[in-house]
């Protein structure tokens, strides 16, 4: 357990009163040069990708290329199953009756895209992820009902600790905290 | 043409109208000619023709009164359009009389002696429903049908319209209280005309779906043509700030929903038919299969959803105004060709024929259809201007 | 009269109320969360102790029907499929409205969902479970329902493509798992607010487990917002696939009355229709015992109305297509098999059906009505009872068949009606359970919603 609270850096934590103030506060973090930081809120806020400078998603990809493998497969397998391998004649229609697999080739397809989708987006935000430094900040949990944080991560290039809070204060970080792995 | 952007008025409404005009009396004249070659082709080129058209006014006024009832805030800069094509109803009621004298040309049941038990060539199976294919009953049912289109299509644009001289935020309700009757009236008119003007033509053949199929197309056929008409204007630098990126954006959206909507209408009425395999319906299918008719249908099959469906899958298509106005002009060509598809192999049950007619009426009645939409058009102002919704429609974004 | 330019503009930018009382985020969080830290009320137990006494009664009856066979239902011959198909038709139909309020009316934007979307996509999981109990039970030897299964076996044998009944294992085994995943989905940000709030280190434990370590990171939302509209997108077309697959068990037949081409979409509509009906007697529910009424607005359920009334017009277009075609088909058959619904032996089920689902709904035309409390939670419940006996008047159009000789009567034995009763009860423990244990409104897309949540709200003050 230890090894894997070691692995993660130190983060400094600063409260924000509003959705609107996180947004200016990240805007001014990537116009300081700041990039192993993030904005956390109870909810999604608009704009905040455009303030962090974060690119779309490419979870889109994931998706699209899960729902064409599962449809390729299931063509497949209704091929395999009522053409080739057990050939059988069923109400006077062909073996390979495409019209009559486009139900389960269509389900298929949705499918594989949703696990795309979902286990994608696990994959990309490295969850499950129950261990984290945040989360040994007090006033952290607030993060899930009302308030607004953010957290500056001590592998940032441009991470000095000293600077680092001064500069969160000045742009109208409250309760600036200094958060270790291994605080508990 | 000449644009007043403070008043949103057209000043001059340009040569539009009197090209479109031109080119539709001269090209219907020339259709008339091969009326005298082939009468029977002149109907069916001539019915195909009209039920393009028409199902773009019908569209326009499907989606006012949608826009009215779900009080949509995008696209209340695009009701203008839809509401001017709406408005050509008197128009294409004019342009239905031609019809009257093709119906024994067109349609199999109009002739009496089918129905004559004395006669060689009574139909048994037509004489189970002539109470509801017989002239007269045709005829009333589409005075009917025009009445109402008329009646919600006028009373519609004209307080829309009364709206603009005043502020009255009243009218907007007052839409939307008729819009919603009217959308019980619409599905119904649309259905049955769809099974008098279509369906019947192939008088032994029906199915349940038919009337939704139709409207589906006639859905597909609005978003294009008010993508179209957003396109022409913002090429000649009219309404570029109004109608922006972010409408065109939602109407690629409707569209391509739509594009798989009609492609599942068509599909369930194809599959259940395919699987059931009985020989009273299927052979609707076969005849438009067994032959060169074949080419007709893979050319909507690709045509009509796979080609759209690709190419307005993914966000930049559908923001990108130029390619999303030639997927727009592809989507009008292939409604054409899905009632193309469904008129012509009726009289044609032996394989494709293609006859100049099919494209001289559609041309002569496009232009007749477009210089009457133009000049509704430009008649008012091109947006509700005081429409309590405008700003928020100006400034909408998707997010 | 006079408005200004400048509050038109700021007008659009502003957002409308959907939730009472202009709460905080706090407020929001804890009106939700208290019900699940909360003792139960006795409401609640006793709701809870009926439904697990009725999921007893449905559980004993399978052993009982493992034992004896399907004989002990009331099939007989020309009705070879009874209350088994019915009951399933019906569940798989309640679950579309939790997937179009979660699915498309996300996607047209429409906000005021974010208060029922939660517990309907509940009920959707909850309805299609008792969905898919019944075709599992209905094959007779449950023993052997892996077959439907693509499984290389030592018989050689694949299953036949080509069957409805197949594609339903698909269409609604991909229904499930999308709903599921589309459900929890949403749920992780919520969990991670019970964690946080959990006194007890087992609640702690849990709802930490399950809430996957979430930080709320703007880096981790946009991937989960993206997730969350593909799961949306891809939910879409189910809404319209799965039921259209369901009603191609009857379709794709020879039988007057169920071989008619408008079955897919009608099928979706009526789905779409009595699933609302379920959304809108179960919200009034949960409004009224947790005391919800500001966040479950009056408004929000005047909208569900609206739906209701469009979808129950589109269910009564469907019948009088079905009517008018199979006159107008000349099929004399076609003719019968409607004539004989309206007139027939189960004339009474098709007058239950005709005046629940196409007669009750009118009286949203009116808004009096429509936003009235009684009128609405009695319309819904009459909704339900319609929708169930459309599926009854369709499954027993079997009784005349063809063959005038082999018509017979269908009536249920005690059996098959203490298996519908008792799958309400396995519906309703499981939802009451969902009601006691996870939020049952979707606390951060209503967070979301709020006006302050919009980063422009505070224009002008500074942040």
């Amino acid at each position: 357990m230890k090894s894997i609270f070691q692995t993660l850096p130190q983060v400094i934590l600063a409260e924000f009163d509003s959705a609107h103030s996180l947004v200016s506060a990240a805007k001014k973090l990537r116009e300081a040069g700041y990039t192993k930081y993030d904005s956390h809120s109870p909810f999604p806020v608009h704009g905040m990708d455009d303030a962090m400078g974060l690119k779309r998603s490419p979870l889109g990809y994931v998706v699209g290329v899960m729902g064409f493998t599962g449809m390729i497969g299931m063509i497949a397998l209704t091929y395999w199953t009522s053409a080739v391998d057990y050939r059988f004649v069923i109400s006077g229609k062909p073996y390979f009756s495409w019209q009559a697999f486009v139900p389960v080739i269509f389900a298929i397809t949705v499918l594989f895209s949703a696990l795309g989708a979902f286990f994608g987006m696990l994959a990309f935000n490295q969850l499950p992820r129950l261990f984290h430094p945040v989360f040994n900040s007090e006033k952290f949990s607030r993060v899930t009902d009302g308030g607004f944080f953010i957290s500056v991560q001590a592998d940032d290039p441009l991470y000095d600790r000293g600077k680092v809070i001064s500069f969160l204060e000045s742009i109208g970080g409250r309760n600036v905290e200094v958060v270790d792995a291994d605080e508990k | 043409m000449k644009f007043d952007s403070s008043t949103y008025r057209f000043t001059e409404p340009g040569k539009l109208g009197k090209i479109a005009l031109s080119a539709g009396l001269v090209f219907l004249v020339i259709s008339v000619l091969g009326y005298f070659q082939d009468s029977a082709q002149f109907f069916l080129a001539y019915i195909t023709s009209f039920m393009f058209w028409l199902s773009i006014a019908l569209g326009g006024l499907f989606f006012t009164m949608l826009h009215h009832l779900t009080g949509a805030k995008w696209s209340t800069v695009l009701r203008r359009v839809s509401e001017s094509a709406a408005g050509t109803i008197p128009l294409m009621l004019i342009l239905f009389i031609p019809i009257l004298f093709g119906l024994h040309e067109l349609f199999h049941w109009s002739h009496p002696e089918v129905y004559d038990p004395a006669s060689p060539s009574l139909d048994e199976l037509l004489k189970k429903k002539e109470a509801y294919l017989n002239v007269p009953f045709f005829v009333i049912r589409a005075v009917i049908y025009f009445a109402v289109w008329f009646l919600l299509s006028h009373y519609l644009t004209k307080t829309s319209v009364a709206q603009d001289s005043g502020h009255d935020d009243k009218l907007t309700g007052q839409m939307r209280r008729v819009s919603a009757p009217g959308m019980v009236l619409f599905a119904l008119t649309i259905t049955f005309a769809s099974f008098d003007w279509l369906m019947s033509l192939d008088a032994h053949w029906f199915s349940t779906i038919f009337g939704v199929y139709i409207f589906s197309g006639a859905f597909l056929a609005i978003m294009s043509f008010m993508i179209l008409v957003g396109y022409f204007q913002r090429r000649r630098d009219v309404l570029t700030d109004v109608i922006t990126v972010e409408h065109y954006h939602d109407l690629g959206k409707l569209t391509f929903g739509f594009i798989i909507f009609w492609a599942y209408m068509a599909f369930s009425q194809y599959f259940l038919i395919w699987y059931a395999n009985i020989p009273e319906e299927n052979y609707w299918y076969l005849y438009r299969w067994d032959n060169s008719w074949k080419y007709v249908s893979l050319v909507i099959i690709f045509g009509h959803f796979v080609i759209p469906f690709v190419g307005l899958l993914t966000r930049a298509a559908k923001r990108t105004i130029p390619y999303l106005a030639v997927m727009a002009g592809w989507i009008l060509v292939m409604r054409w060709a899905d009632l193309y598809w469904l008129v012509m192999p009726t009289h044609h049950q032996g394989g494709f024929h293609f006859s100049w007619m099919d494209v001289t009426t559609c041309v002569g009645v496009g232009g007749l259809f477009v210089w009457f939409f133009w000049k509704r058009y430009t008649s008012y102002a091109v947006v509700p201007v005081k429409d309590p919704g405008l700003e928020a429609s100006i400034h909408f974004t998707n997010t | 009269m006079n408005v200004s330019a400048k509050e038109l503009s700021d007008s659009s930018t502003q957002r409308e109320i959907l939730v009472l009382g202009n709460p905080t985020f706090e407020k929001i969080t804890e009106a939700v969360s208290r019900i699940v830290e909360g003792k139960p009320t006795r409401w609640w137990y006793a709701l809870f102790s009926i439904s697990v006494l009725l999921t007893i009664m449905l559980f004993a009856n399978l052993v009982y029907l493992f034992w004896e066979g399907t004989g002990i239902w009331g099939l007989n011959n020309p009705v070879g499929w009874g209350w088994a198909i019915v009951n399933f038709v019906f569940w798989v139909g309640i679950g579309h409205a939790g997937t179009l309020i979660s699915a498309i009316l996300f996607l047209l934007r429409q906000r005021w969902r974010t208060s029922i979307n939660r517990f309907a996509e509940a009920m959707t999981i909850f309805a299609v479970i008792c969905a898919l109990l019944f075709p599992a039970i209905h094959v007779g030897r449950v023993w052997v329902l892996y077959w439907v299964f693509p499984l290389p076996n030592q018989m050689g044998m694949w299953p036949n493509f080509r069957s409805p009944l197949l594609w339903d294992t698909f269409a609604v085994g991909t229904y499930f798992t999308c709903s599921l995943l589309f459900w929890y989905v949403g749920l992780v940000p919520d969990l991670a607010t019970l964690r946080d709030r959990a006194k007890a280190r087992i609640k702690k434990i849990l709802y930490g487990l399950f809430a996957l370590g979430w930080r709320g990171g703007n880096r981790q939302w946009r991937h989960y917002e993206l997730s969350y509209l593909v799961l949306a997108g891809v939910s879409t077309p189910l809404v319209l696939s799965v039921h259209s697959i369901v009603s191609t068990d009857f379709a794709t037949s020879l039988l007057p009355g169920w071989h008619t081409t408008i079955f897919p979409p009608y099928f979706v509509a009526g789905a779409i229709f009595s699933g609302f009906a379920m959304v809108m007697t179960l919200s009034l529910i949960a409004r009224k015992v947790f005391k919800l009424e500001d966040i479950i607005t009056t408004k929000t359920l005047e909208r569900m109305n609206k739906i209701i009334l469009v979808t129950g017009l589109m269910v009564g277009y469907a019948y009088s297509m079905e009517f008018f075609i199979a006159w107008y088909s000349g099929n004399d058959y076609e003719r019968f098999a409607f004539i004989n619904r309206a007139f027939g032996p189960y004339a009474w089920a098709y007058w239950i059906m005709v005046s629940c689902n196409v007669i009750v709904p009118q009286l949203f035309w009116f808004k009096r009505l429509r936003t009235s409390i009684p009128v609405m939670f009695i319309a819904s419940i009459f909704v339900n009872i319609g929708m169930w006996f459309e599926r009854f008047v369709i499954v027993v159009t079997l009784s005349r068949d063809y063959l005038p000789s082999s018509w017979d009567y269908y009536s249920p034995t005690i059996y098959d009606i203490m298996l519908l009763v008792g799958s309400f009860g396995l519906f309703f423990t499981l939802f009451l359970l969902f009601l006691r244990y996870l939020p049952m409104v979707a606390m951060s897309e209503v967070k979301g919603v709020l006006p302050q949540a919009d980063p422009h709200y505070n224009h002008g003050e500074g942040g």
